[in-house]
């Protein structure tokens, strides 16, 4: 034991009850995860009350594993229906002995072993049986190990919803005694697509700027990352899963820039790219180049106009018939409204303001985007880029008209600030 | 310079909920604290926890088990030995503990003796 300045691990306690609980339930079976989260909870419980006043320990995630594992085998000892409960965990171990079990759970515990039991854990989280939502708070709670409260915050969601939530996926999983097998060979692409797409919206739920700026959801893009870099280092990923590690990789290296003193947000055009993550950059450009495939995904082309961003030192400077054609490709893969209305934004950065307009304008027509104020903005940044200060004001006004959250105003009223500065 | 004795009662309720993120946190207030304390010279003796569970011999000679659970909340948890001039500042020193902010108390209780020997 020492006694100066003791420090943990970033996220020690966190990490360590994912990994506990994806080795555990591996080992035990998924209708036990309540117990195993339970036991998993007094072992850090115990960790912490041991370490407060003596420091920590020279190995203190092996302390934590030993404590945790003879949690769980207490309690599974004291179980009368163990040797029935061994056959349903759907170990074909019925006439193992619990030592064994304790021998395996040992191994699966050990440093390079347990990314095997992650992997699975992230399959079972995004089970195809769930819901999208309930893949998400579950990976969320599961491999991530944040409580229902930073959960609740992250999502911007009640509480009890992400409670339910959770424990209904939990108890479907639980009934249906849902293996942590990793997926087939034909099974594979379908699973895997699954789990992109969680680990995409998981991402964006942390990133999206619409729901403010609380540290929390820095904290979750970080999980994303955390994720899908396991899964890239694994056999079971794919050009895609690369690709989407990329763009993920490209937007985390802005989060420090996206944000001013107040926690106020700042937009791309404004950023200070000097406050870019390079190293980042360049590690998502490498991910990237391993991506390529004969058959490229929205990811793939969603990675490559972020890098364009990444790479450009100003505004002006970017290449943005690059990116006007990626998002050519993305519609061409996805009819989305959303990737009509950034190209128009690139279009008119290209030049082309007589096009943006026209495609905004189509999508003036669509009711789902009628009442979208972003469309708003992208006609006012049309404006601006004309010169057309009077017609952009009018744009923010009228976007402003339209339901935005609180910070979202806060950046309109800015903007037209600005502007009526410009007259 | 008198002695005290810090002794640490409750706090295990709340936080039986708590999510390990914050549990963490709780933690490194502890060890910063005590670091702090061994730095500037008030922590005679760190301490220890005291595990749940154990026994109390009552004057009948009975033994009583079940109290002695992290149910119950007033359970002692811990001590530390400090060392400051006067009790106002060991005051001081309890409240910038983590104990009240997990939910728990801090009793300070003078040595009789400060460890003095009688010549």
């Amino acid at each position: 034991m020492k006694q100066s300045t003791n420090q943990l691990v970033e996220h020690f306690f966190r990490h360590e009850s994912a990994n506990l609980i994806a080795v555990l339930t591996r080992a035990f079976g998924m209708r036990r995860i309540d117990l195993i989260e339970d036991m998993v909870q007094v072992a850090i419980l115990e960790a912490m009350h041991a370490w407060k006043q003596r420091g920590v320990p020279e190995n203190p995630a092996a302390w934590v594993h030993h404590v945790a594992k003879n949690r769980i085998l207490d309690s599974i000892r004291r179980e009368k229906t163990y040797e029935k409960a061994i056959t349903l965990s759907g170990l074909s171990i019925a006439s193992q002995s619990i030592n064994a079990q304790e021998s395996m759970v040992d191994q699966w515990l050990e440093k390079e072993e347990l990314p095997d039991s992650l992997l699975r854990m992230i399959f079972v989280c995004c089970h195809p049986s769930l819901e999208r939502k309930s893949q998400i708070a579950l990976t969320l709670k599961t491999l991530c190990g944040f409580g229902i409260s930073e959960i609740s915050r992250g999502l911007l969601l009640p509480s009890e919803t992400v409670k339910k939530r959770i424990q209904r996926a939990k108890h479907s999983l639980a009934t249906a005694n849902v293996r942590l097998e990793l997926p087939s060979d034909d099974q594979l692409t379908q699973r895997l697509d699954v789990v992109h797409d969680v680990l995409y919206l998981m991402f964006n739920e942390g990133y999206s700027t619409s729901h403010g700026t609380e540290p929390i959801r820095d904290e979750i893009c970080e999980e994303a990352v955390r994720l899908c870099h396991l899964l890239c280092e694994s056999p079971y990923s794919s050009p895609s899963t690369k690709a989407l590690l990329a763009l993920q990789l490209f937007h985390a290296a802005r989060l420090d820039a996206r944000t001013d003193e107040n926690g106020a947000v700042i937009l791309l055009e404004d950023q200070d790219r000097e406050k870019w993550n390079r190293c980042l950059i360049g590690t998502a450009q490498s991910w990237l180049a391993n991506s390529k495939t004969d058959q490229p995904t929205t990811f793939h082309f969603e990675a490559a106009i972020a890098m364009q961003h990444c790479i450009s030192p100003s505004v002006e400077a970017t290449d943005w018939n690059s990116i006007v054609n990626f998002y050519s490709r993305l519609i061409h893969l996805r009819d989305s409204p959303v990737y009509e209305l950034n190209q128009a934004i690139a279009m008119g950065q290209a030049g082309d303001t007589g096009d943006a307009f026209s495609q905004l304008q189509n999508l003036r027509n669509r009711d789902d985007m009628k009442h979208y104020f972003l469309l708003d903005c992208a006609f006012a940044r049309i404006h601006e880029l004309e010169g057309n200060t009077k017609a952009a004001i009018d744009s923010y006004l009228t976007a402003l008209t339209k339901t935005v959250v609180p910070h979202e105003k806060k950046l309109l009223e800015k903007k037209l600030r600005k502007l009526a500065d410009l007259r | 310079m008198p002695k005290y004795m810090f002794i640490y009662r409750g706090g295990q309720e709340k936080l039986k909920f708590a999510s390990p993120e914050q549990i963490q946190q709780v933690l490194q207030m502890w060890m910063d604290w005590i670091d702090q304390g061994i730095e500037a010279g008030w922590v005679l003796d760190a301490g220890d926890g005291l595990k749940p569970g154990g026994a109390i011999v009552n004057m009948d000679l009975t033994v009583t088990k079940d109290e002695l659970s992290t149910e119950s909340g007033s359970l002692i948890s811990g001590y530390s030995m400090i060392e400051v001039p006067d009790l106002s500042m060991a005051i001081e020193l309890a409240k910038d503990s983590p104990m009240p902010n997990s939910g728990g108390t801090v009793e300070i209780r003078e040595l009789t003796h400060n460890g003095k020997q009688y010549k």
